[in-house]
């Protein structure tokens, strides 16, 4: 489990349990073996470009974890944030000659005034009205992406979109035209966000989330401003998200309409589910597992995504929390088995 | 030119080219690397499948023919743009990978081609986007399909001519780049000769129920309905179209079919006295078309279609533009490549130098019914068959 602090219900469900408030956790484990997996990513695969897609997309279920895992709001507007942070920082580098850092930091603000928005508007409903609401807002914004087709392409998606160096001034420190090089700046970029995203959920703030996830009568009876964390969480997941929908239009060289689409958050969501909601590594794994598996199988069976609804079918079934819980359940066994033995 | 005529001459190019291969023969040239950019799996299997079955067939005969090792490679585009962008560049960045052809996604062929320009090496592509040798042409991309103004003329002016009392046409069409095109297309004919355009509709991408748009085409009293949509959506249109009874009271043709797999979809029951464009009709009577029809009835059992045509002889396209340039990449293929004339299924196509786009035949099929079928995949007949093009001085792309 990422966080260490438990409340038993929460435990069933496979979920981070509830933190005790104001105590704040370092777990360095995760953080290691995400290192560890960031470094061997590019090794262990045929290609430092689908090592950077899986962290891209890893980046963008770690934005919705916070959302899912961590508050309990099942957003399918993560595409809005993808999307236009693909777009901004697209047309800000083409039109404005914007360099790296200048468009990928549009891409955040963006994503995070966006969200901002979507989160305002969205809150003031739960449940299944607040997942509709996501649900309408990222078919409207699918549909002006669509239409702006001056500006985003519309269909035929937004071409040559560049992949600027690092570079001071005039001078370019590092080109990032080689798959391998921009691959470093992803996975420094991800690696950054992953202990940032970790800080933020053992603070008191994640805790925070953690309560209202639980129990939000509670927390609010508590005290706590409900809406505002919701807001700041919103906002939060939709920067991260943006910025990741920035690196994929970097790696692509292109901005598809596909990206702003239903079937993006789907798929964001997908990831996040399967890799273990309220596990910020499980982010990491479902990102992975999702990629490769698509790339494994089609090349197996062009029929390939039958297997990828019973692999599916099969973690929701077996593993509650996902691969993450699978797996630190397997690592608890293996750990009773051994105390067993030496007992004996 | 008789057909005998053309039979001889196609005789006599493969005797010339196997006579003249032989010498070649004895040397040792090297393997061709080859990739297919198809949509095997996802959303767009049902196309990829065929382009699928089109290049091979084509790497298996070319094998044999230039007697040269040739390694044919798959992407599956998994029907997503951003999964073909990233297999392209790592073909290209692992494999050293130069010669690309496929695609069915227009959005997917823009951005393929431009990636494949950047690394130097050829890509030809069947895509339905005209920016592809207008606006975003560029030097690697090549195109096989007749952009929207040939299949608007091909389709809408011999209509015209057969149906001299219709004149007044309606026209539906799917709100976006490619529709607008070919809606464009079509209001410039209608002008030029003479017809009132008395209505258009334009629907969603998403669009599958068109009962409101068939309705308000009835209540103009038109002559001829022309579909402006493609795909699933145009079946839809045509089925409600005759539901409703709409083939009895005025003509209807569909400008931009799929084609054979369309037809077989619809049935002999629906396509009857319905005008179809197609970009390939199997019936075609050229000597390479026959011998396409033949090698695939051996190989698959099948009739071919639009996507297994056109990947067929992308494909045998490039890999002869290899062998005679004894380039696999860069400036000297793609000039073996430009202003290339070849036997295709159509009859003779050449490649246009100044923006890399096919010249070949566009067809207005017929459809019978099923009293008048001679076989299964007998649909249609060809009403007419031509080409029409911008001129190159109005071209937007500049090489």
């Amino acid at each position: 489990m990422d966080t260490k602090t438990g409340a038993v219900a929460s435990k069933r469900n496979g979920a981070t349990p509830l933190a005790r408030p104001g105590r704040i956790r370092w777990a360095p484990g995760t953080t290691l073996a995400m290192l560890v997996v960031v470094v061997l990513l590019p090794v262990v695969l045929p290609s430092a470009t689908l090592a950077t897609e899986i962290l891209i997309f890893a980046m963008a279920a770690l934005a919705c974890n916070l959302l899912l895992g961590y508050t309990g709001l099942l957003s399918f507007g993560q595409a809005i944030f993808f999307g236009a942070g693909a777009y901004c920082s697209a047309l800000g580098m083409l039109h404005w000659q914007l360099g790296l850092f200048s468009a990928l930091l549009l891409a955040l603000g963006v994503g995070a005034v966006l969200a901002l928005l979507v989160g305002l508007l969205c809150i003031r409903r739960k449940g299944i009205y607040f997942v509709m609401l996501t649900l309408a807002l990222t078919q409207m914004a699918y549909f002006l992406a669509y239409t702006l087709s001056d500006w985003t392409g519309g269909d035929n998606g937004l071409l040559g979109v560049p992949r600027p160096p690092i570079a001071l001034g005039d001078t370019t420190l590092v080109s990032l035209a080689s798959p391998l090089a921009f691959y470093g700046l992803v996975a420094v970029l991800f690696a950054v966000i992953y202990i940032m995203a970790r800080r933020i959920t053992s603070s008191p703030f994640g805790s925070t989330l953690l309560a209202i996830r639980e129990n939000e009568a509670r927390a609010a009876a508590l005290g706590y401003d409900i809406r505002l964390f919701k807001i700041m969480v919103f906002v939060l997941s939709g920067a991260i998200t943006a910025l990741a929908g920035a690196l994929y239009a970097m790696l692509l060289n292109f901005a598809p309409l596909s990206n702003i689409e239903l079937l993006m958050s789907e798929q964001i969501l997908i990831m996040t589910i399967i890799g273990g909601t309220g596990s910020l590594f499980g982010s990491l794994l479902g990102a992975g597992s999702i990629v490769l598996l698509g790339d494994i199988l089609s090349a197996i069976w062009p029929r390939w995504m039958l297997l990828l609804g019973v692999a599916l079918i099969a973690v929701v079934i077996f593993m509650r929390g996902g691969l993450w819980g699978g797996l630190t359940s397997l690592l608890q066994r293996a750990r009773r088995a051994s105390s067993h033995d030496k007992e004996a | 030119m008789s057909v005998r005529t053309h039979t001889a001459t196609f005789a006599i190019t493969l005797l010339a080219g196997s006579l003249l291969a032989t010498p070649l023969m004895a040397q040792d040239k090297p393997a061709i690397d080859f990739y297919g950019v198809k949509s095997v799996s996802g959303a767009f299997a049902s196309y990829g499948k065929y382009a699928e079955m089109g290049s091979q067939l084509a790497v298996e005969e070319m094998q044999e023919t230039l007697d040269r090792e040739i390694n044919y490679t798959t992407l599956d585009t998994e029907g997503n743009a951003g999964r073909a962008i990233r297999k392209v560049q790592e073909a290209i960045n692992q494999e050293d990978a130069r010669l690309f052809n496929g695609a069915t996604l227009s959005s997917t062929a823009l951005a393929i081609g431009k990636e494949v320009d950047k690394a130097g090496g050829v890509f030809m592509t069947p895509a339905g986007a005209d920016e592809l040798t207008g606006s975003e042409c560029n030097a690697a991309t090549f195109r096989w399909s007749v952009p929207t103004y040939g299949a608007i003329r091909e389709t809408l002016v011999p209509l015209i001519e057969k149906l001299p009392d219709a004149k007044r046409w309606y026209t539906i069409t799917p709100e976006y780049v490619f529709g607008e095109a070919l809606l464009q297309n079509a209001e410039k004919v209608f002008e030029e000769y003479g017809l009132e355009h008395v209505g258009n509709s334009y629907h969603s991408l998403q669009e599958q129920e068109f009962s409101g748009y068939l309705t308000n085409a009835m209540s103009t009293s038109p002559d001829v309905l022309v579909l402006l949509n493609f795909g699933a959506q145009s079946s839809n249109a045509l089925r409600q179209a005759r539901n409703f009874g709409l083939n009895e009271q005025m003509d209807i043709v569909m400008v931009w079919s799929a084609g054979l797999d369309q037809l077989q979809e619809l049935g002999a029951d629906n396509v009857e006295g319905i005008y179809f464009g197609a970009q390939y009709w199997h019936e075609v009577d050229t000597p390479m078309n026959r011998h396409l029809v033949e090698k695939v009835k051996e190989a698959y059992d099948i009739t071919p279609n639009y996507p297994l045509a056109a990947d067929y002889i992308m494909t045998r396209t490039m890999l002869e533009a290899v062998d005679a340039s004894g380039a696999s990449e860069g400036p000297e293929l793609i000039a073996a490549l430009e202003g290339r004339t070849y036997q295709g299924p159509t009859g003779e196509e050449t490649i246009r130098a100044a923006d890399h786009q096919v010249i070949k035949d566009y067809y207005l099929l017929q459809g019978k019914g099923q009293a008048e079928m001679d076989d299964a995949d007998d649909f249609a007949d060809i009403i007419s068959s031509g080409h029409s093009f911008v001129e190159e001085d109005k071209s937007v792309c500049q090489l």
